[in-house]
C-alpha cells in the first residue's frame, strides 16, 4: 500500500528531515511513528499526502509513485487519505454535520450521497446527537471525533493521523485509539505520529521509530521505546 | 468533476458580503475607469465623425457685409485674383450660403425655417497657396480692410485647435481612465487576497481532502470576475447617462457651434457599452487571477 524507496527530504537546502528513507507497509496495517520532536516524523507523513515532495527517492501510494505525480493529479491522490491533525482543523463557522458534509462537498459528491453518508459517519463515530452543534460547543475529544469522521467519512485507503492525542487527556485519548483501531478493523492502513508512550505500549502494533530523519527501527508488535 | 454552480455562488456571496468596504471600493473604481474609458471613446469617435476633420486644409472665409454693393465684391474678386497667395477662390452667394445653411443645420428645422437667403453674408472661400500662419494671416488682414468686407474667419485653423484642445482633453480622459484601471486591478488583486487569506482555514481542508483546483480557486475568480461586471454595469449607465448629457448639452446647442459637431451613432454608443463590459470583466480576471495563483497554493 505504501512504499518508500531510499527517500531523502531537505527542507531549505540544509535541514534534512528524513535520510535515506526505506520502508513498506502493508494494506490494513497499523504502525506508529515515534521519535523526538523533529526526527522527521511529520515530514513522513507530508510526504504521503504530497503535502511535501523529497529530493530523492520513490515513494509508491497504491502502486503510483507519488514523488513523480503531476500537480493536478493530487487531489485524487488525496481523496484517498485521510488526514488527522492535533489541532482538529474543524472550521469554528460550520456546525458538526456540516464539517463533516464540506469534505464531500469540497470533492464534488452529490447532495443525496451526502445526506446519507453524514449522518451514518457521525453514528460510527459516537458524535450522532451533536450534529448541530458547533465546534466550540464540544471537548477536545469530541472535536476530534469530528474530525476523524470528516477524514473517513470519503472511506480512504490510508488514514495518516499527526499526533492525533496530542491535545487530550489520556482517558480521552484512549477513547480516540478505539476509534482509529475500529477504522483500521475496516481494512483502512493507518499511520499514526505519536509522542504517547502509553498508547504505543499497550496497542502493541508495528512502531517505526525516526531519528534525525533516520529510521533507526522498525518493530513489528513494538513498544514506545 | 462538476462544480456545482450554487456553491460558486452561495461561496462568492459570503466573500462579498464578509468584504463589503473593499468589495464596495473595488466595484466603485472599475465603474469610474470604465465611465472615463467609454467617455474618451465616444468623443474620439464623436471627432472622427464630426466634418472637422474635413476642413482641415486651410481656408479663409471673407464675409461680405449684406449691404456691400456689387462693385466692392466684384473689387475684392479681382483682388483676389491678381493675389499671389491665392491658390484657388470659390464665391458663394446668398442662394448657395442658403443651400449650405440648411445642410449643415438639416437636424434643426426650426432654425431653418427663421432663416433666409437674404439673412445669410455673401462670401469667398479661399485656399492660400501656402498654409504658412504668417501668410494667411497678411492676406487675411488685406482682406480684412477691403471696403464692403464684414469679416475674415479662418474657419479651418479654428476648428482644428478646438478639435485639437478636444482630442488632448480626450488623451487625458483616456490616461487616467487606464491609471484608474490599473488601480482597480490592484484593487480586486487586494480584495482577492484579502478574501483567500480570510478563507484560509477552509482552503486547507479542501486542500486536505482532495478537492481539484478549479474548485478550490473559483469562487475567488468569479468574485473577481463579478466585481470587474459589476462595476461595468454602473458604468455602462453612466455612459448611457453621458450620451444622453451631451445630446442635450452640445449635440442639440447651436451655441456651441463646434463641440455640437461631436456626434456619435447609437451603434457607438453600443460598443462603449461592449468594450466597458470587457474591459470590465477582463480587469476582474486579471485582478484575482493573479492573486489566486500568488496566494492560493494547491
Amino acid at each position: 500500500m505504501i512504499k518508500l524507496d531510499n527517500v531523502t527530504k531537505i527542507y531549505k537546502g540544509e535541514m534534512v528531515a528524513l535520510r535515506d528513507a526505506s520502508v513498506e507497509i502493508e494494506k490494513g496495517e497499523f504502525v506508529f511513528l515515534v521519535g523526538a520532536s523533529g526526527s522527521g516524523k511529520s515530514t513522513f507523513l507530508r510526504l504521503l499526502n504530497r503535502e511535501e515532495r523529497p529530493e530523492q527517492g520513490h515513494i509508491f501510494v497504491a502502486g503510483k509513485d507519488i514523488a513523480e505525480l503531476p500537480g493536478y493529479k493530487v487531489p485524487y491522490l488525496r481523496r484517498n487519505i485521510g488526514s488527522v491533525f492535533q489541532d482538529f482543523k474543524l472550521l469554528p463557522t460550520k456546525t458538526v454535520s456540516e464539517n463533516v458534509a464540506f469534505a464531500l462537498e469540497a470533492i464534488g459528491r452529490p447532495r443525496a450521497h451526502i445526506r446519507e453518508a453524514v449522518p451514518q459517519i457521525l453514528e460510527l463515530v459516537g458524535l450522532a446527537q451533536k450534529a448541530d452543534n458547533m465546534p466550540d460547543e464540544l471537548s477536545g475529544g469530541e472535536q476530534q471525533r469530528v474530525s476523524i469522521a470528516r477524514a473517513f467519512v470519503n472511506r480512504p485507503l490510508i488514514l495518516l493521523a499527526d499526533e492525533p492525542t496530542g491535545n487530550l487527556d489520556p482517558a480521552t485519548s484512549v477513547g480516540i485509539m478505539k476509534l482509529l483501531d475500529r477504522i483500521n478493523r475496516t481494512g483502512t492502513t493507518v499511520v499514526m505520529a505519536t509522542h504517547d508512550r502509553g498508547i504505543v505500549d499497550s496497542m502493541r502494533r508495528r512502531v517505526i521509530e525516526l531519528d534525525h530523519g533516520r529510521i533507526v527501527r522498525d518493530q513489528a508488535r513494538g513498544v514506545y521505546e | 468533476m462538476a462544480i456545482r454552480l450554487d456553491y460558486i455562488a452561495k461561496e462568492t456571496g459570503s466573500n462579498l458580503a464578509r468584504n463589503f468596504t473593499l468589495t464596495f471600493a473595488s466595484i466603485l473604481t472599475v465603474a469610474v475607469s470604465l465611465a472615463l474609458v467609454a467617455a474618451s471613446y465616444l468623443i474620439g469617435q464623436g471627432i472622427n465623425n464630426s466634418f472637422l476633420g474635413l476642413r482641415s486644409d486651410v481656408q479663409l472665409f471673407v464675409y461680405m457685409n449684406p449691404a456691400a454693393t456689387q462693385e466692392q465684391i466684384d473689387a475684392v474678386a479681382r483682388e483676389l485674383d491678381d493675389s499671389p497667395g491665392v491658390e484657388t477662390v470659390d464665391f458663394y452667394d446668398k442662394e448657395r450660403s442658403y443651400e449650405e445653411f440648411q445642410r449643415l443645420f438639416e437636424e434643426q428645422p426650426d432654425l431653418v425655417s427663421t432663416i433666409t437667403p437674404e439673412d445669410l453674408p455673401q462670401s469667398f472661400r479661399i485656399k492660400p497657396s501656402s498654409s504658412d500662419a504668417d501668410v494667411v494671416t497678411a492676406l487675411g488682414d488685406t482682406l480684412e480692410a477691403k471696403e464692403g468686407v464684414l469679416r475674415v474667419e479662418y474657419a479651418a485653423e479654428f476648428a482644428r485647435q478646438v478639435q485639437r484642445s478636444v482630442r488632448t482633453l480626450n488623451t487625458w480622459v483616456l490616461i487616467v481612465g487606464a491609471v484608474l484601471i490599473g488601480a482597480s486591478v490592484l484593487l480586486i488583486f487586494n480584495t482577492i487576497r484579502t478574501a483567500v487569506f480570510a478563507r484560509r482555514r477552509e482552503i486547507e481542508v479542501m486542500r486536505l481532502v482532495g478537492a481539484s483546483n478549479s474548485f478550490i480557486r473559483l469562487p475567488f475568480v468569479a468574485e473577481g470576475l463579478f466585481h470587474g461586471l459589476l462595476g461595468a454595469l454602473l458604468a455602462a449607465f453612466a455612459a448611457w447617462g453621458f450620451d444622453a448629457l451631451w445630446k442635450r448639452n452640445f449635440v442639440n446647442q447651436v451655441a456651441f457651434e463646434l463641440l455640437n459637431q461631436i456626434r456619435w451613432d447609437p451603434s457607438q454608443l453600443w460598443s462603449a457599452i461592449g468594450i466597458i463590459f470587457a474591459v470590465g470583466a477582463l480587469t476582474g480576471a486579471i485582478g484575482s487571477g493573479v492573486a489566486v495563483s500568488r496566494f492560493l497554493r494547491v
